[in-house]
């Protein structure tokens, strides 16, 4: 399974949050979704305070460097 | 007159050639048959008017050096001289500069471009796109070198260094830049990032130019991901910020649009782990205190309910973090909202837990005869003697303490009056 994406942590973080919001909960599940939202939140602060920016450059200066000319010029 | 030593062409053109070289002109003309794309040192093409053209040889470093995109249509004033090309016996106009005449003109056209878009609904709001709140991929558009670019990726890392960066480099003044736009805004849009970032540094309204170029607002509206478009600190807007989804001031606001920032999310964080932890927060007191009243009812065969609960609080007391962690938390908000939602996943268990507990004490009134207290018993029934109404003189009944019972006889009954009926019970039974 790929690794989970932020936005995908954060999403079932909130799942959690509003499940547990909803009283529907068994005591035992309650607490499962509980300590599974605490790992998720030290996951997701580890990942905010270690990722580090991935910089791809698919374009470079696209002045396309010139072909001299070959006929003559006029002056 | 006599007649003069005739000249040779070479020498005759070369006359001609040093006097147009001498004599330096300043022109205003229509630029016609200019092709962009050239592989000569020189662009050439012809300036005119309603009744003449003239040809112009335009260098290619005198072009770069203007930064001033032309345009088959645009009037320009250019400076320099005429000279003539011997081999062929033609004249052109060497241009050493040369600007756009009359900007009025110029504003007039992007004024003009820019209703043309409005009125075909480019600049629509219902047609612009939202920006995703974490995106994953972030294309960045605008010129390899300059302060823009840096802007913007110190920017992204200091806020979301999660997002993947796409850089794609162009041109952003002069000419070739609008050209480099479109191809970078098609490219970009092909690797299919959440957002794309089009920016520059400010400049004047010439070198925003290519910013409201046609061809680059149709290529925005084309793109499938949102564009936010951050060209700096010209008052004037560009036709790029009318028909981007969401326009920034500087490229450094750009960037600070399509992220959060790191220290809001953590703030989140903190805000869901609170809001983890209320509802059980009221829960683990309820706990503790009904896990007290259990042990005191002597539970016997409730013990497994006990072991239950005790490791479900060491669970509690595991999984909730330290006071310390939890007064970084600050949300007030969620947290009225979750006391709410606290309360609720109490109540259930509370009750049953509750019921549970009486149970035991009507179970076990040990507790209660080792605090000096004593139940009476009719000796032949073994009920519960509670009233002078069961038991009349000369009855036998038990009477029962916390170390054992005692048999004994009934003298008399009597009824309470201004006493209590605790008190009088005591006096019965004494």
């Amino acid at each position: 399974m790929a690794e989970q994406t932020f936005a995908e942590g954060i999403a079932e973080l909130e799942a959690i949050v509003h499940s547990l919001e909803s009283g529907n909960l068994e005591l035992e599940d309650s607490l499962t979704s509980y300590e599974r939202g605490v790992t998720l939140i030290k996951e997701l602060q580890t990942k905010l305070e270690t990722a580090q920016q991935k910089v791809t450059t698919l374009l470079g200066d696209v002045d396309p460097a010139p072909v001299e000319g070959e006929e003559e010029l006029m002056v | 007159m006599a007649e003069a030593v005739a000249l040779t062409v070479s020498a005759a053109l070369h006359l001609a050639k040093d006097a147009l070289r001498a004599r330096p002109l300043h022109i205003v003309g229509e630029v016609t048959g200019f092709k962009p794309h050239t592989t000569y040192r020189a662009y050439y093409f012809q300036l005119k008017d309603e009744d003449s053209v003239m040809e112009v040889t335009l260098w290619k470093n005198v072009f770069a050096e203007m930064g001033v995109e032309l345009k088959d249509g645009m009037i320009i004033e250019v400076s320099g001289h005429f000279d003539v090309y011997p081999a062929k016996g033609s004249m052109s106009f060497i241009p050493r500069h040369y600007k756009v005449a009359g900007e009025g003109d110029l504003r007039a056209q992007v004024a003009a471009l820019a209703n043309k878009l409005r009125d075909e609904g480019l600049m629509d709001a219902t047609r612009k796109k939202e920006l995703p709140w974490l995106p994953e991929r972030i294309a960045v558009i605008t010129s390899p070198n300059g302060a823009a670019i840096h802007d913007v990726l110190r920017t992204l890392a200091r806020r979301y260094p999660l997002a993947d960066v796409l850089f794609f480099g162009t041109l952003v003044e002069g000419h070739g830049a609008a050209s480099g736009i479109v191809r970078a805004l098609q490219t970009a849009d092909r690797y299919g990032p959440d957002v794309i970032l089009l920016v520059r540094g400010g400049g004047s309204f010439e070198d925003l130019l290519p910013f409201s170029d046609e061809e680059v607002a149709r290529a925005i509206v084309a793109c499938g991901a949102p564009v936010v478009s951050g060209v700096g600190h010209e008052p004037d807007y560009s036709i790029a910020d009318m028909v981007a989804d969401v326009r920034a001031s500087t490229p450094t606001a750009a960037a600070e649009t399509v992220v959060p920032a790191r220290d809001e999310l953590l703030g989140i964080l903190a805000g869901h782990l609170q809001q983890l932890i209320i509802p059980f927060d009221q829960y683990n007191l309820r706990v503790d205190a009904l896990q007290q009243r259990l042990e005191q009812a002597l539970p016997g065969k409730l013990e497994a309910d006990v072991v239950r609960i005790e490791s479900m609080r060491m669970r509690l007391e595991q999984a909730i973090p330290t006071r310390l962690e939890r007064d970084e938390m600050t949300l007030a908000n969620l947290r009225l909202r979750f006391i709410t939602a606290g309360a609720r996943l109490v109540t259930e268990p509370q009750i049953a837990l509750t019921h549970r507990g009486a149970q035991l004490e009507a179970l076990s009134p040990l507790k209660v005869l080792s605090r000096g207290y004593a139940a009476v018993f009719d000796s032949k029934t073994h009920r519960v003697i509670d009233s002078i109404q069961k038991v009349k003189a000369h009855d036998q009944v038990t009477v029962q303490v916390a170390d054992g019972s005692i048999f004994t006889l009934v003298e008399r009954t009597e009824e309470a009056e201004m006493a209590t009926r605790d008190n009088s019970d005591k006096n019965q039974k004494e």
